[in-house]
């Protein structure tokens, strides 16, 4: 069923009835998002500024805020499923802005098997939730958070340490021994081949942190307690010297062929930024259509869209942040010229159409779903006119 | 650095279609923007799409070189790589090109760039200005290092014209008039009776072809 038109599918809501105005939502935003009106006392959220991290979510005392991505019923559904099907006492909870693969994280907290559950930060998962799945049996909890200062909301990150370490505490007293919840932090950062830097100094001109210079020969070095993951050095580097931990080219490239075999034309593969759009935790993709989530557009690569189009995808979506949304100090601004560079290029050798980028945030429920549906519409009208 | 622009898609397409085994060699050098592996690799990728879209199947393999003008260099590294190989299509400036060129006379050797001149980018703009045509007769040391040769519509040693508005060309408002930069930089340096000094018209004969011994 379509939904009216006017009534856009806002993310987050507070719904007044149930809101006792204590403030601690005001107090966590980190976006400021949300305030006070003087005269009335009521709690407002201005939904332009909100960032949609979901802190204020985790932490309403009274659950007078609403949103629309992970709330607690979610959440206990996907656990509910995710316990049987995967067959594991095990739940490790990890925002996706640091998470390497599940074999790497199998390692870093020596478990075989477990019931992921990535989130777009750790620190929207309120307390219900943890104390739920131990109820529901789940026996070991473990968080994987970002190195508080990688932390995409600022706040969300520590507060998720102070909620574990509390949450701890609790369960201890409860008779549930200590450390139930195991928490570890990390990020995923440049990674520098120096034998391969030819000293253009692209990633020291573009790090939008500062992270990137180069050294007395010449030579990109980086100071990586600036490094912010987006990426955009890596995609700079003309000389392919730099790969992002977790993103590494062979690593996407892999990822483009093992989706491919699972499509149906006309295939659209979209290249998304991971705090752009946030995945539904169920729900089932078109064939058409497969997702590659990427810390930030920045680290959209040209030779990554070509390598789809050469494997006989037939439309690229790009989908990022705007501007002013971007966490990442508007890195991923430099994807949408990129992208505009690239469509030039492939018109030129007779490619059109084929490529399109969007702008686009969570805080619009339906706002990746048009875009995507337009661009599918596009490049089926493309194949069909191609077979006649 | 020597700055170059990439021929139109469709007319190196041309250039390359009768062709089938083709070497992309990059330059790390001093070509700007630089046209090193990731170019390689990515203009690989477009002829190829290209390509199919012509019904024609290339293959190609894709390298880069230090400084493809270095014949020595080049040499070294590009022999183990052309076996096989009917066409090196160079991303170098013109000198690179000749180089390849004159290495392996029994391959086709083919420019991928237009070689413009010598200049210098604006990373933030991404423009690339000439900043010097290689004159023979280097006057900077008496203009503040601001070459009125390159700089200056018209050419003019002994400047200003007079018809700069604002500070800008009176032929084209968007450049800076090379003369008053001159002046504002002898200022600031206390070199301003420089200006004073005559200076002789250009000796056109050492632009002749010539070889520096």
């Amino acid at each position: 069923m379509a939904e009216p038109v006017t009534e856009e599918r806002v993310a987050v809501k507070i719904n007044e009835q149930y809101c006792s105005r204590c403030s601690i939502c005001r107090s966590l935003c980190p976006f400021e998002a949300i305030t006070k009106d003087t005269e009335t006392g009521k709690t407002l959220l201005d939904i332009e500024k909100c960032q949609v991290c979901g802190i204020c979510y985790s932490a309403c005392p009274a659950r007078a805020i609403d949103t629309i991505y992970y709330d607690q019923g979610s959440l206990l559904n996907y656990l509910k499923g995710a316990k049987k099907k995967y067959g594991s006492q095990a739940l490790v909870i990890m925002c996706k802005g640091s998470a390497p693969d599940f074999l790497e994280v199998e390692r870093l907290f020596g478990v075989s098997g477990f019931i992921p559950l990535s989130v777009p930060c750790v620190g929207r998962i309120s307390d219900e939730v943890f104390l739920t799945a131990i109820g529901m049996g789940i026996g070991e909890i473990y968080v994987l958070a970002c190195d508080e200062d990688y932390c995409r909301f600022d706040r969300g990150s520590p507060l998720a340490g102070r909620r574990i370490l509390a949450l701890n505490l609790l369960l201890e007293q409860l008779g549930y021994g200590k450390e139930v919840i195991t928490l570890k932090r990390s990020s995923l950062k440049v990674k520098v081949d120096r034998d391969l830097c030819i000293s253009c100094g692209n990633c020291a001109f573009y790090c939008p942190y500062g992270a990137a210079s180069l050294d007395s020969p010449g030579v990109a070095s980086f100071n990586l307690a600036s490094c912010k993951g987006c990426g955009l050095c890596v995609v700079m580097c003309p000389a392919f010297a730099l790969e992002l931990e977790n993103w590494e080219k062979e690593r996407i490239s892999a990822l483009i062929s093992k989706l491919l075999a699972e499509m149906e034309p006309p295939r659209i593969l979209v290249f998304r930024c991971q705090w752009a759009v946030f995945p539904s935790l169920d729900g089932e993709l078109s064939p058409n259509v497969r997702l590659i989530d990427l810390p930030c557009a920045a680290r959209v690569d040209g030779i990554h869209i070509l390598d789809a189009f050469q494997k006989g995808v037939d439309g690229v979506l790009v989908a990022a942040c705007s501007e002013e949304d971007c966490k990442q100090e508007k890195a991923g601004g430099k994807a949408q010229r990129l992208v505009a560079k690239l469509n030039e290029r492939l018109s030129q050798v007779g490619f059109q159409d084929r490529l399109h980028f969007c702008s686009v945030a969570p805080r619009r429920g339906d706002g990746f779903d048009k875009e995507l549906g337009q661009f599918s519409q596009r490049i089926r009208e493309l194949s069909q006119g191609e077979r006649k | 650095m020597i700055v170059t622009a990439q021929k139109p898609l469709n007319e190196i397409l041309d250039l390359i279609s009768p062709y089938s085994n083709i070497l992309i060699a990059g330059c790390d050098g001093c070509t700007q923007p630089p046209r090193g592996l990731r170019e390689a690799r990515t203009l690989s990728q477009l002829l190829e799409l290209g390509g199919k879209l012509r019904g024609k199947n290339f293959t190609f393999k894709v390298t880069t070189l230090v400084k493809q003008c270095d014949s020595f260099l080049t040499a070294s590294a590009l022999k183990p790589q052309v076996d096989g190989v009917e066409v090196v299509l160079s991303l170098a400036c013109g000198i690179g090109v000749q180089t390849v060129a004159e290495l392996f006379p029994d391959i086709i050797v083919l420019p991928a760039q237009n070689t413009h001149f010598m200049g210098a980018e604006d990373r933030e703009g991404g423009t690339l200005e000439e900043r010097c045509i290689g004159c023979g007769d280097c006057l900077l040391a008496l203009t503040g290092g601001v070459c009125p040769f390159t700089r200056c519509a018209k050419g003019l040693l002994n400047g200003a014209c007079g018809g700069a508005r604002d500070g800008k060309c009176e032929l084209d408002p968007g450049r800076d008039c090379a003369w008053e930069l001159i002046f504002e930089r002898l200022e600031k340096k206390g070199k301003l009776d420089n200006i004073k000094e005559y200076r002789p018209p250009r000796n056109y004969q050492i632009k002749a072809w010539r070889l520096v011994p």
